[in-house]
């Protein structure tokens, strides 16, 4: 029984020094940010006004549905276009697949801010695309800065990367003796990727969907140095409540509308890692 | 050779399978790559004006200014020195917990683990300025301790997570060989346990110091502008810039770590190895 005890000492003794640090650094403040979002900034009484002021004000609506459009397009291209990629790298063995392989996942270790500058040097009006357009004496405008459609493109190039390689490393611990078995009994390959490939690799869908999710929901870089002035993402727009007008419980306000956001993915998350049985709480 | 320019000849020289494969890959290259070769393109580029689609004039004009430009000189002393620290800081912080999460059974385990998840399911500028009052009351805005706290929470999940699952598959017998030949705890960690799951921890660590190079928006928010790292000196000169090119040679800069960092541990780098950490398997 004392090494048991013993055990446990060192056990927590060993996680409590990062738990506690998490605590006091993110969930403190998070807590405190909680309680301040629904109190007045001058006079401190409860309210609720700090929330339905991002309800009700034009401006601030238009942001959270043009952040919730954005978010959504991201999240579903790139899980579709990884996915197709992920397959590709996981079943074809070609020469071409095996670079794709090398080459996809440099962009996940690309400074966010130096890739954001580099494509703005081709989508910009003076940019590669557009001289090379006139070269053929077309003057191409693609109207991505400052615009949804760019904002997209630029979450597309971080994230596709980044979904394929979780996909990829989902799909790689499927057997090809299982897929080799199903196809000598007489499966088609449509019928191999739908009763068996994506069941076998929802769970890494849904990690991937859940941390481009999030990742989104507070984008800050891209729309920073890309996004346009009205509407804005959720990201600047707190930035500014919190910097520009200084309205500090407005600023915990959107924080938590963002982490409720969050949270609904955060939530499948959990559940979906929460029914792995595999190491459960004892 | 030319013959291969027609579409239509190439797609029946190399077949069909080959041909879409092909256009994969160049719609890859271009997309992924075409940016950032038009960065270096540019870094290079002494005289770029409107209609040409290739500099006028090639050299290192722009190179030598930033050298000679001692505030961006010192943002990356900066930035290196943090980014160390942070490291360092993480590493002693996270890798025990890591190991106890592994190895140990005890009530309440998973809640110590989702408690990392809470740095990335919460919005980072909500954490950030959520600290940041808090900052604001203990004087730590502006001032390393500050940043350095920043830093840290936001590598501590994969800190912990990759390491956990890192340690998790060193196999218990051979700890347990180890210590059944006279070796004690301490010693078998760090002669067995560690040296095994170090592809883990390093990947974890590579990670972490990137992170920090890169980190931008908490930096320039708590830091205040007294803080000055690369990627904060970065926003001022995409924002205002007068040239793309000096843009363009600080971005260089500033991806170089990492370009360096993946070529010196390729062999711990790959899909698995990176996807440990967002999970906890």
């Amino acid at each position: 029984m004392s090494k048991r005890i013993k055990q446990l000492v060192v056990a927590y003794g060993m996680v409590l020094p990062a738990f506690l640090t998490v605590m006091l650094t993110v969930a403190y403040p998070i807590a405190l940010a909680v309680v301040r979002s629904f109190r007045d900034q001058s006079t401190g009484a409860f309210t609720f006004s700090n929330y339905t002021f991002f309800f009700t004000t034009a401006a601030q609506f238009k942001n959270l549905v043009y952040t919730l459009f954005v978010v959504v397009m991201t999240v579903a291209i790139a899980i579709f276009v990884a996915y197709l990629l992920a397959l590709y790298l996981r079943f074809s063995h070609s020469r071409i697949s095996r670079t794709i392989g090398a080459l996809y996942l440099l962009p996940r270790f690309v400074p966010a801010m130096c890739a954001v500058y580099a494509m703005i040097t081709i989508i910009r009006d003076s940019g590669l695309i557009n001289r090379i357009g006139l070269l053929f004496g077309k003057d191409i405008h693609l109207g991505l800065m400052y615009h949804a459609q760019g904002l997209i493109v630029m979450n597309l190039w971080f994230n596709i990367p980044f979904a394929a390689m979780m996909i990829t490393a989902g799909l790689g611990a499927i057997p090809d003796s299982i897929i080799e078995g199903a196809r000598d009994v007489g499966a088609g390959r449509f019928k191999v990727l739908t009763s068996m490939i994506l069941p076998l690799s929802v769970k890494d869908v849904i990690i991937a969907a859940t941390f481009v999710w999030m990742t989104n929901v507070g984008s800050f870089t891209t729309p920073y140095l890309m996004g346009g002035n009205s509407p804005k993402m959720l990201g600047i727009a707190l930035f500014d409540q919190f910097n520009k007008y200084l309205s500090y419980n407005r600023a915990a306000a959107l924080s938590v509308i963002m982490f409720l956001i969050c949270a609904v993915s955060a939530g499948v998350y959990i559940y979906s890692n929460l029914k792995d049985t595999e190491w459960e709480m004892q | 050779m030319f013959k291969m320019l027609n579409p239509k000849r190439f797609y029946h020289a190399v077949g069909k399978h080959k041909f879409w494969e092909f256009i994969i890959l160049a719609v890859f290259i271009l997309f992924f790559y075409g940016p950032l070769c038009n960065m270096i393109m540019l870094a290079f580029a002494d005289k770029y004006e409107v209609p040409n689609v290739l500099p006028q004039v090639w050299g290192i004009k722009w190179w030598q200014y930033i050298f000679q430009q001692k505030s961006l000189v010192t943002s990356m002393i900066q930035s290196f020195i943090i980014a160390i620290i942070t490291s360092l800081l993480s590493m002693v912080i996270c890798i025990p917990a890591a190991y106890s999460i592994a190895r140990f059974k005890y009530p309440a385990r998973k809640v110590f683990m989702f408690s990392f998840l809470l740095t990335n399911a919460f919005p980072k500028l909500g954490i950030y300025t959520s600290i940041a009052v808090l900052f604001y009351k203990y004087g730590l805005m502006g001032t390393y301790p500050g940043v350095i706290i920043i830093h840290l929470i936001n590598s501590m999940m994969f800190m912990v997570w990759l390491p956990a699952s890192a340690f998790r598959s060193v196999h218990r017998q051979q700890e347990e060989a180890a210590r059944d030949v006279g070796a004690g705890p301490i010693r078998t960690f760090f002669k067995v346990t560690m040296p095994m799951a170090m592809p883990g921890i390093s990947v974890a660590t590579l990670y972490t110091f990137l992170a920090s190079m890169e980190e931008a928006q908490g930096t320039m928010l708590v830091g205040m502008g007294r803080i000055q790292t690369m990627p904060v000196a970065m926003y001022g000169i995409i924002l205002d810039s007068s040239a793309v090119q000096i843009g363009a040679v600080f971005a260089i800069l500033l991806i170089l770590p990492s370009v360096v960092m993946i070529f010196v541990m390729r062999k711990y780098i790959g899909p698995e190895a990176i996807a440990g950490g967002f999970k906890m398997k």
